[in-house]
């Protein structure tokens, strides 16, 4: 059986390209219950993404997670994957957003886990297993998450820096990071990101800041003033910062099609530094046969890579940036690849050193094999 | 092997003593013991067989495969804080005191983490990194002698977790010796989201019956620029209650945002750190907001529209440090303080969905005049972790089952209005049984199920957690002795 929601993952692993079954909840969708009040959220897995974020915009409240999505997306496609974007800096991620799942377990039986209280350690924290599983342990059919309110103002501010010296950087981003400001993300972009999304083909830092106005405007003087010697730096308001950052999820490759048969992406994790690392590997290997596009949190040590190309170029691409994060300690999972070349590479880096219990744990919940064969890590 | 010779005639002793290679690194006479037969939950005792105290992860490794060859229950124990149970020694097991390992491994502000062995003390993480504008989120009241690893085993709360999430939040990896001896490592260099089921979501709040946690790689924060308090008096509970939930909707997520009703007032100002809350009011809330300076003024405004919304009878912000100390020494010692206006007290920890507050208090109420005790109520009202405190005089035959019961009762009510039996306590054994007013036997078997993939033969601290298939009655019976 593959499980499907919105279909925006179709990229995202699997090695069996047929199933007798393809459960579909694309039409399991809607709120099941909204209480403004306790600020918490139980949806249908396949409600889209976007959708009850608008409808949650007019309570003024949110869904703390910013995956790279687009209006097909469900939210328990984004749970199941364990998507994030830029914001998880200063918002967390789907493990720190969901409070309780329904889920449908491959004996059919229902199972609850979490509840619909914030705060819960009756039990096993069972929730955990399921975020990120890609279903192959349940299929989740419902998802409570604690919501967090829309904050007053926001300001996005973005930090070019002239060509060259990744010191300067890293010495501002330190600077940052050790000052008194609360930064919502702290992305800082390839020049080739960059190019796309400002005209300027320099490192930019991208720095959200969201909470009172006095507060926003303080911390934006506070960078205005810390801004390194030739870079430039803008202020982005209100619409205008949510503005970029569509056009930012907007250009993940999985959501485009066009860009579907001859392009790839990589969800990364690093050390928050080593974030600058990689980001040079990819300018290095921008050429005329593969161009890549990245940015990481130097906050919280996740980053994307986007790559398009021949796909021989693209898997050879995926083997430099893996030799950087494997000397790192770090991973390199391969969010989107094309069915046919994603048999050639393996597309979650290497198992861990536990894998014998997370093999165990599939063999003991999903003993026959049913959900989602081969999407997973190590063969599962 | 050093000091003195181990006087025991059972083999396990000597070979036990062997692994940690110093006699005076474990104990096993019946009067050392004695001091390890409950944890912070004490209604329940029972002796360990030993209590061994390794160095390090190789030792703690070594004697959980010892005690897996010879078939001998074991457990970790941290500081033994814990209010539910955890490490009491249910089946007379091998004790593996975590204390000895208390080490600050390292601290790296640059990459915001800090790696610590589980027997350091939370609050001296905080104090370790504080000179350089840092601190450890996590704060549970025992922080002043609770271990981290402990923090991981029961994903304690805390004041702060309304802003800053729980332990779970906060751990970016594990080194775990699971419990067939195997040494595992979570989340190497504390990367989050690594390849795999989140094991470091699993491990943390299973109440040390998945393994043993020898090492632990957590996230720091930077001290928040400004903070400000503010105290909120309301002569309706419904109102104060209501008050929360707006606050919170207005956009601000406070740091922390406590309520106390009437009874806990009567307490705290009976205690020893009275700040003058007025005798006839139903309701107090203290708030705290934490963040950029610029943007405090704005949302102490913010609150206090809000909570003259709702009719808040008077409202006060602290005026100075001190003030603000004085403010939440009379909340934090809140438990102890019922002491002044009770012999006894039991504390329960059910948490339900903020706006259901007037309607549990009400069923507290009913369940209050129904036993005949008097019980206040003790709110992390922002969370929903309600705090009922159960007042009654052990003395008087009877009145401890009363009491128990009372605080049952309360939880199956935060149950029954779609919340839960324990915000932050754990269940241990004090709420194997109530487990069920949550999940039914299908979904506990399938939380059964993850344990036999760590602790296949169950040997790691056994009959907790999980109320027992069939065995309810026997439990309620032990129970009752062991108040007897």
């Amino acid at each position: 059986m593959i499980i499907e929601g919105g279909g925006t993952k179709k990229g995202f692993g699997g090695l069996v390209e047929h199933a007798d079954i393809c459960l579909s909840l694309k039409d399991y969708k809607g709120i099941v219950e909204h209480n403004p009040g306790d600020m918490t959220i139980t949806l249908k897995a396949g409600t889209s993404y976007l959708e009850v974020q608008n409808y949650l915009a007019g309570f003024n409240q949110m869904i703390s997670l910013d995956p790279f999505a687009n209006e097909h997306t469900s939210i328990g496609g984004v749970i199941a994957a364990n998507d994030s974007g830029p914001k998880r800096l200063g918002y967390g991620s789907a493990r720190d957003a969901v409070i309780g799942m329904r889920l449908v377990y491959p004996d059919g039986s229902l199972i609850r886990a979490g509840g619909k209280v914030v705060k819960n350690v009756a039990g096993y924290d069972m929730n955990k297993l399921f975020i990120g599983s890609m279903g192959t342990l349940a299929v989740i059919s419902e998802i409570t998450l604690k919501l967090r309110p829309v904050a007053n103002y926001q300001s996005l501010v973005l930090i070019s820096f002239p060509a060259g010296n990744l010191d300067v950087i890293k010495q501002f981003v330190v600077t940052v990071l050790d000052s008194l400001m609360e930064p919502i993300t702290l992305e800082l972009l390839s020049p080739t990101l960059a190019a796309k999304l400002t005209g300027r083909r320099e490192y930019t830092a991208a720095i959200q800041f969201e909470d009172v106005e006095s507060s926003v405007h303080y911390q934006t003087t506070y960078l205005e003033n810390l801004k390194p010697e030739g870079g430039t730096f803008t202020i982005l308001q209100q619409e205008d910062a949510n503005l970029f950052w569509q056009a930012f999820y907007d250009l993940y490759p999985g959501l485009n099609a066009e860009n579907k048969t001859k392009s790839a992406a990589l969800k990364v994790g690093l050390k928050n530094m080593e974030v600058l690392e990689l980001l040079e590997v990819t300018e290095r290997l921008e050429s005329g046969q593969i161009h890549l596009l990245a940015h990481g949190g130097l906050g919280h040590g996740i980053s994307q890579v986007y790559l398009y190309g021949e796909s021989d170029r693209i898997l050879s691409a995926i083997q430099e940036i893996r030799k950087l994060t494997s000397a790192k300690g770090g991973y390199a999972i391969v969010k989107h690849l094309p069915f046919s070349e994603r048999l050639k590479i393996n597309i979650w880096d290497e198992s861990p050193s536990y894998f014998f219990l997370l093999k165990q744990i599939k063999a003991k919940v999903d003993p026959n094999n049913i959900l989602n064969e081969k999407r997973y890590v190590g063969g599962i | 092997m050093k000091g003195k010779q181990i006087q025991s005639k059972d083999k396990h002793i000597h070979q036990l003593a062997a692994i940690v290679a110093n006699t005076r690194s474990i104990l096993y006479k019946k009067e050392d013991l004695l001091a390890y037969d409950c944890d912070g939950f004490t209604i329940h005792k029972h002796l360990p067989k030993a209590v061994v105290f390794p160095k390090n992860t190789k030792e703690v490794a070594e004697l959980v495969r010892y005690c897996c060859q010879n078939e001998l229950p074991f457990l970790a124990r941290g500081a033994g804080t814990g209010l539910s149970g955890g490490a009491i020694p249910l089946n007379g097991e091998v004790i593996i005191s975590l204390v000895k390992m208390k080490n600050l491994i390292s601290v790296d502000l640059e990459n915001r983490r800090a790696v610590v062995e589980p027997g350091f003390v939370n609050l001296k993480l905080t104090n370790s990194i504080s000179d350089k504008g840092y601190y450890y989120a996590p704060d549970p009241s025992s922080q002043s002698c609770c271990t981290i690893g402990g923090n991981v085993a029961e994903n304690a709360g805390g004041a702060h977790c309304l802003k800053y999430g729980v332990t779970t939040n906060h751990i970016l990896g594990l080194e775990v010796v699971v419990p067939t001896g195997e040494i595992i490592e979570i989340g190497d260099n504390g990367i989050p989201d690594a390849p795999g089921y989140d094991l470091l979501g699993l491990i943390t709040g299973s109440e040390g019956t998945l393994g043993i946690v020898t090492k632990i790689t957590v996230r720091i924060l930077k001290n928040p620029e400004a903070k400000q308090t503010v105290l909120a008096y309301f002569d309706d509970v419904t109102d104060g209650s209501q008050a929360v939930s707006a606050i919170i909707s207005a956009g601000i997520i406070p740091a922390a945002l406590e309520m106390m009703d009437k009874t806990a007032i009567e307490g705290v100002e009976a205690a020893a750190f009275p700040v003058g809350h007025p005798k006839n009011i139903a309701a107090v809330l203290l708030i705290e907001v934490d963040g950029i300076s610029a943007g405090i003024e704005e949302q102490i405004n913010q609150i206090l529209s809000v909570c003259r919304q709702f009719n808040v009878r008077d409202v006060k912000v602290a005026q100075d440090e001190q003030e603000r100390s004085r403010w939440w020494a009379n909340r934090k010692t809140g438990f102890g303080a019922m002491g002044a206006i009770s012999p006894d007290y039991l504390v329960q920890d059910g948490v339900i969905p903020r706006s259901k507050l007037p309607e549990v208090l009400e069923r507290i109420n009913q369940i209050s005049e129904h036993s005949g005790l008097r019980i206040a109520n003790i709110f992390h009202a922002g969370d929903g972790n309600l705090h009922p405190l159960i007042l009654f005089d052990a003395k008087i035959p009877g009145e401890t089952e009363k009491a128990l019961e009372a605080g049952s009762a309360c939880l199956q009510a935060c149950a029954e209005v779609g919340g839960t039996i324990t915000g932050e306590h754990g269940v241990g054994i004090e709420k194997r049984e109530e487990m069920r007013f949550v999940f039914n036997e299908e979904e506990i078997a399938a939380q059964t199920t993850i344990r036999s993939v760590f602790n296949p033969v169950n040997l790691l601290n056994a009959g907790k957690l999980f109320p027992s298939p069939g065995k309810c009655v026997e439990i309620k019976m032990e129970k009752k002795a062991a108040i007897l």
